[in-house]
Order: C-alpha cells, then structure tokens, then sequence
C-alpha cells in the first residue's frame, strides 16, 4: 500500500506555486516550464491552485515581512507529506536583496525547505531538473527510468541538492481533503 | 482637437509672477520652487491650461532639517517638477487629490516612506509598508536603521461586520489569479462589485533605500532586479539618469544596441500579457500558443545578451556587450516569423466569440477619467490618450526611427488588449529598423567613475507605461536618493474605477487588461 502510495506521489506531483516577494523573474519561468516549449505536465507535474490539494511548494522571492506569515500559513494548510523547492538567490538566501529592510532572507528562515535551485532566474530546464531530482529521491531505492530531458549545451550548472527530509521514511498519513473550511482565497 | 502648443511655463509666469522661483533646465523642462501652499496653486493653473496635465510621481526626499516633496507634473508638451520643502518636526502638506485624484497612491507613499502627512488625503494609512510596521520609523529617512525595527505581533484580521447584502470576497495574497501576491477585499451586492479594495506592498523589498547603500554600478543590477518582466528598461532608465548627471553622451551605435534590447523586452512582456489574457477568460489554448512564440523571443533575449530573463545589457556609457554580425539573419529570421502569425492572432481578438463577450465593453475607462487619473501606457492609449515618451520626449535613438503611435478609443478590455496587439508589430518593425540602420563605431565609452553632487529625473517607455526615474547625487560614490515610479502604481486606481459596478467575473480579464506587475509598483 506505502509503495502504491508513493507511486502515485511520484508520478503525479501537484505543485503549489507562491510568490513570497519575488520580482516575477522566477515565477514567469515557472509559468513557461507549463507551455509547450517544456510541458511538464508529461512528468505528471500540475499546478495546482489550492494549497490544500499541493505536494510540493514551490517558493520564489526573498520573503518580505509581509508574506512571511502567508508562507508559513500556506504551508500549515498542506497535506503531509509536503515538500518545499526553494526556487532562484532570492529564496535560496534573499539574493541581491539580502540585509533589505523588509526582506526576511531566504524561506528557510520561515519554513523547512527540501531543495534548493539557484539561479537568477534558473532556466527552466534548471527548475524541471530540480523538480525531478526531488522525485527521485523520493522514489523507493529499486531503478529508476530517468525522464528524459533535452539539455541545451549552454545549460547553466545546475545545483539542486535535494537534502531530502525524512519524511518519506514515516508511514504514510491519509491525505485528507480538508472541506470543513472555507478558503480565504476562494473567489466564487 | 486639443491644443498642443501650450507654453506651460509662460502660464505659470503670468499666474503666479514673482511668487514662484522658476529654474529653466533643471529636473525636466523646468523646476518650480514653491513656497508652502503654492504648490497648489501652480498645479491649478497647469491643469485649467492644459488637460492632459498629469502627475508622473512625487519623491520625497530627506534633506536634513527638511522634507522636500517633489511633484513631478507631465503636461501635453512638457515635463516640469514643483519643488516644496517642509520642516521634519511638523511635516504638514496640503494635498493635491482635488486637483489631481490620480496622485491619492502616490501621496500615500510619501506618507508611508518619510512621514510627510499630507492634510486632506481620503485615504491615510499604510501602502507599502507592513500593517505591523511601528509607527514613527519612516525607512527613507537618512536616520533610519534597518537593524533597529521591531515590528509588532501580526494583528488578527479584523472580523468582517453583518452585513445584510453584502458580501466581501477577499482575493490573495495567495491565488490562482494572481501571480504574485496582493490582496484586494472585494465587496459585491449579488454579482455585482460595489467596492474594491487594494492593500499592496506585499512584494515590497526596500529597494529605494538599499540602492542608497550600493555604488552606482551595483545599483544598475540592483534596480534591474525591480522587475523580471520589463528589466532592462529599469536598467536602462537608470543609467540614462546617471548620464544625465555626469553629462555623458552615449555613442549612436549604443543607442541602437539599447533600441533593440528594449524592444525586445516589450516583444516578450506584451505576448506574455495576450496569453496571460487568455488564461484568465478561461481559453487556455491561447494562452499556451502566445507562450509557445514567446520562446523565441526569449531566445533571441539569450542570444543578444547570453541569458535567458535578465539581459544586463546596459551599463554607463553604453552597452555591454556588441551585436555580432553573425547573429543578425537568426534575429531578422525569428522576427518574421512572429509577424507571420500575428494575422491569426488579430482576427481571433476580431472574431472569436469568447473574446469578444469577455472583453468588449468589459471595464470601460472613459478619456476624460483616463486624464483625470493618471494613467500611462497602454491603458491610457486604450482610452484615446495617445501619450507614448518615446514619441514625446524620443530618448536612445527612437527619435531616428519611424514607428506609429498606436491609440485605441474604446476604452475596454479589448482596446487594451489590442493596443498591446498592434504594438507587438511596431516592435518587430523598430528591431529591424534599427538593425538595418546601425551606426558603426564604438558601443560603449569610459563614463567617469565619480559622479559629480546633482540630480537628474528621466522617463522612459517601458512594456506598461511611463516609467520615471528621479537620482539625487551628492558627490560620493553612493547616491543620495533613488526615486522610481513605476507604470502599474499609476495604473491601478483605473482598475479601481472599472471595477465598480461590474460582475465580479468580468474583475480578471479587466485586470489583466492593466498588465498589472506588482514586484514593479512595490518596488
């Protein structure tokens, strides 16, 4: 049942994509990697709207004060297992905007972050490489087909280190979808 | 037709003679120094002789034992600044929002950012800064320190009142529809929107006060940052001001090379903008085909400058690198291309059912509101404003190339939409122009590495509307003061006046018509 479970995990990663502070740099490459030139939606990546229904995070931007709290809030609101991609300087550690009066300096300082992509903007090809490398990881230990990727030569050297937390190793919980409260951000 | 030969200065001469101090030349075409008070009178008699009198910014700037308020004022013709002055232990001004109501955000800035207390203002409160931020720390003032500030717990939200009717919905921080995150508390009775308010700042980073602490080379990286959309044009604005401050003349070949790189930074922003559009009034594959002929742009981005988003192209004294000879037929190449399957696009936004119930007479901005607030760019040529810099006060090289000011006069979704459409082609025809016409000689000169005390103010066309750029230099290696006004901070409040009255569905297409980009107006 767990091998199933992470089967499906794996195949078919909801993404939630949020903006803490970011200067759309990074968060337009997010929106590129969806149309057809990447596609990732034939790794079964989608992005999701509701952060009740996401695996992964998907965090750009160096924080501000203001969206620190959203940010955490945001994550509480995940089902676990959950998964945070820090995406670009910024959200690695505050980038060109550290010691900013209002910038916070990196999402770890707010939430647990699982991998990192630098980048100022990481090419799209980086962000997908990071994406996938989390899934590996998270992918029980028999192998692996690796999904194929086309890599230009000029790829910047890409860096993703999924320091996996061991969230995976727990058994896992039932993801539950939560109804019972309305979202603050529903719209109609 | 409106008169377009109006001598501001010499209304404001005969009105107010000997009152005001008038230096021609200085921060556009003149700077008016005004006594407490008079500052309102000089606008009145600026916006009875000139209709499209518009403000383009307010810096306020910390001057020691003062406070100076700058209104930059943009006439039909010209370009002025009314300076005044307020003492930093009272700083009281008399508003300008009965003259101007398109300057309410700009003065809620200033208040935000040095104290300045504008008496009159509808709307006091924070705009940029937290809700939590304490009160008497104004962080552009020169005494401010970063490490010092202690905010508050965050407040709980305040509880909505009962109320029978109506209901409020509150959009953001985080929401599919926006890409990034702000929130706007929208009260509707029914379907329909009686009342939207905005609360920005939630991208706001301080960038204004950390280019203070940066060299002026680090600053042109540092603002580059201010927007991944529209950057180059940042960067270029910035180190036009500089020039302007260090009297350096740029080599025409520079010029051109700068041309090219801001055109095709309009080139992705605005077919990022027409599938954005698409994706919010539900028609996705439109949406994934302007991305799909986005990429080459960004290609051609990457083959210019050697990266994909931010092109650092622009430096002090002219451009980074040089345009190869061997890379000219793959940009001419692409470019037809695009204009090739511009027809298709055209005559979907003519005949495609869905476009036309979502967008036409969706968010009608009349001309005369247009005028009255402020906007710029697109969405004031979506109204029948044909204000454009690059053909009014023609910076780089665009007073040599022919190119159509396009205006639109419906008001709508639609004519935004269009506005932007149409410019996609002029793009295309610059780029070429300008490649065709490209000076020989140098593409850069040795600008002096110290920049001498003074100030400059400059503005420039960017994707979504005038931008102003406003440097103060005090002689050191570090600039006194950076002003940037953004195209989106004087754009918003016509979101806020079409929205009313609407149904609440037509609120994403008719703001996305804006082009809204917040890391932009929160700076």
């Amino acid at each position: 049942m767990a091998n199933i479970i992470t089967w499906a995990r794996v195949k078919s990663p909801w993404v939630l994509h949020f903006n803490s502070g970011a200067c759309n740099g990074c968060d337009i490459e997010i929106v590129a990697l969806l149309t057809p030139k990447y596609d990732v939606e034939r790794f079964g990546v989608k992005l999701e709207p509701s952060p009740r229904h996401a695996d992964v995070l998907l965090v750009t931007g160096g924080v501000t004060q203001q969206c620190a709290e959203r940010l955490k809030r945001i994550y509480d609101q995940m089902p676990q297992p959950k998964f945070v991609v820090a995406i670009g300087a910024c959200a690695c550690s505050g980038g060109v905007f550290a010691g900013c009066y209002n910038v916070v300096g990196g999402v770890d300082k707010v939430i647990p972050v699982t991998a990192y992509i630098p980048g100022c903007p990481p090419r799209p090809e980086a962000i997908l490489d990071g994406v996938v490398k989390l899934l590996n990881a998270l992918s029980p230990p028999k192998p692996k087909k690796q999904p194929k990727q086309e890599k230009p030569p000029g790829l910047p050297k890409e860096e993703a280190k999924p320091e996996v937390a061991k969230q995976e190793a727990v058994a896992p919980q039932e993801v539950k979808p939560t109804v019972e409260e309305a979202k603050p951000d529903a719209k109609q | 037709m409106p008169n377009n030969n109006i001598d501001i200065i010499n209304v404001i001469e005969t009105q107010l003679k000997d009152k005001v101090q008038i230096q021609l030349g200085q921060l556009g075409k003149a700077a008016i120094v005004t006594n407490n008070g008079l500052h309102r009178d000089t606008l009145k008699a600026m916006v009875e002789a000139d209709e499209k009198t518009a403000i383009s910014a307010i810096t306020g700037l910390d001057l020691g034992a003062n406070i100076g308020v700058y209104y930059h004022i943009r006439t039909s013709n010209a370009f002025l600044t009314i300076k005044a002055e307020v003492p930093k232990d009272n700083p009281k001004i008399q508003t300008i929002t009965d003259i101007i109501p398109g300057s309410a955000f700009h003065e809620m800035e200033v208040a935000d950012l040095l104290g300045v207390v504008f008496e009159g203002n509808p709307s006091p409160g924070r705009l940029v800064l937290p809700e939590n931020w304490p009160e008497g720390v104004y962080p552009l003032r020169k005494d401010f320190k970063a490490n010092e500030v202690k905010l508050s717990p965050p407040k709980e939200e305040a509880k909505l009142p009962d109320e029978v009717k109506l209901v409020k919905i509150i959009i953001g921080p985080q929401h599919p529809a926006l890409l990034e995150p702000e929130k706007f508390a929208v009260t509707v009775d029914g379907e329909t929107v009686t009342k939207v308010e905005p609360r920005i700042g939630y991208v706001h980073r301080g960038i204004e006060k950390a280019s203070e602490s940066r060299t002026y080379l680090q600053d042109v990286y540092l603002v580059e940052r201010i927007c991944g959309i529209c950057n180059s044009i940042h960067a270029c604005s910035f180190v036009e001001t500089v020039e302007k401050i260090l009297k350096t003349e740029v080599p025409p070949r520079a010029k051109y090379l700068r041309v090219v790189t801001l055109e095709l930074n309009r080139l992705h922003s605005h077919l990022l903008t027409l599938g954005h559009a698409g994706l919010e009034i539900g028609y996705e594959t439109l949406f994934q085909y302007f991305w799909r002929d986005r990429e080459p742009i960004m290609d051609l981005i990457e083959l210019t400058s050697g990266n994909r988003v931010y092109s650092s192209l622009m430096t002090v004294g002219g451009v980074r690198r040089d345009l190869k000879d061997s890379d000219i037929p793959k940009i001419k190449s692409t470019l037809s291309e695009l204009r090739k399957k511009l027809p298709f696009y055209r005559q979907i936004y003519e005949d495609e059912p869905s476009i036309k119930a979502r967008m036409k007479n969706v968010g009608v901005l009349k001309r005369e509101d247009a005028l009255k607030l402020c906007v710029v760019g697109p969405v004031a040529r979506g109204s029948g404003v044909d204000i454009d810099v690059r053909k009014d006060e023609p910076y780089e090289a665009y007073g040599e190339i022919p190119f159509k000011e396009i205006v639109y006069t419906q008001g709508d979704t639609w004519a935004r939409m269009n506005v932007r459409m149409d410019e996609v082609e002029e793009s295309i025809n610059i780029i070429e122009y300008a490649i065709d016409h490209l000076p020989t000689g140098p593409f850069r000169v040795k600008a002096p590495r110290v920049v001498p005390a003074g100030e400059a103010v400059n503005r420039v066309e960017a994707p979504r509307g005038e931008l102003f750029y406003y440097v103060k230099s005090n002689g050191t290696a570090f600039p006194d003061r950076v002003k940037v006004r953004t195209p989106t901070f004087s754009n918003i409040p016509a979101f806020l006046k079409t929205a009313i009255g609407e149904n609440i569905a037509d609120i994403p297409p008719n703001f996305v018509s804006l082009d809204p980009c917040f890391s932009c107006t929160d700076r």
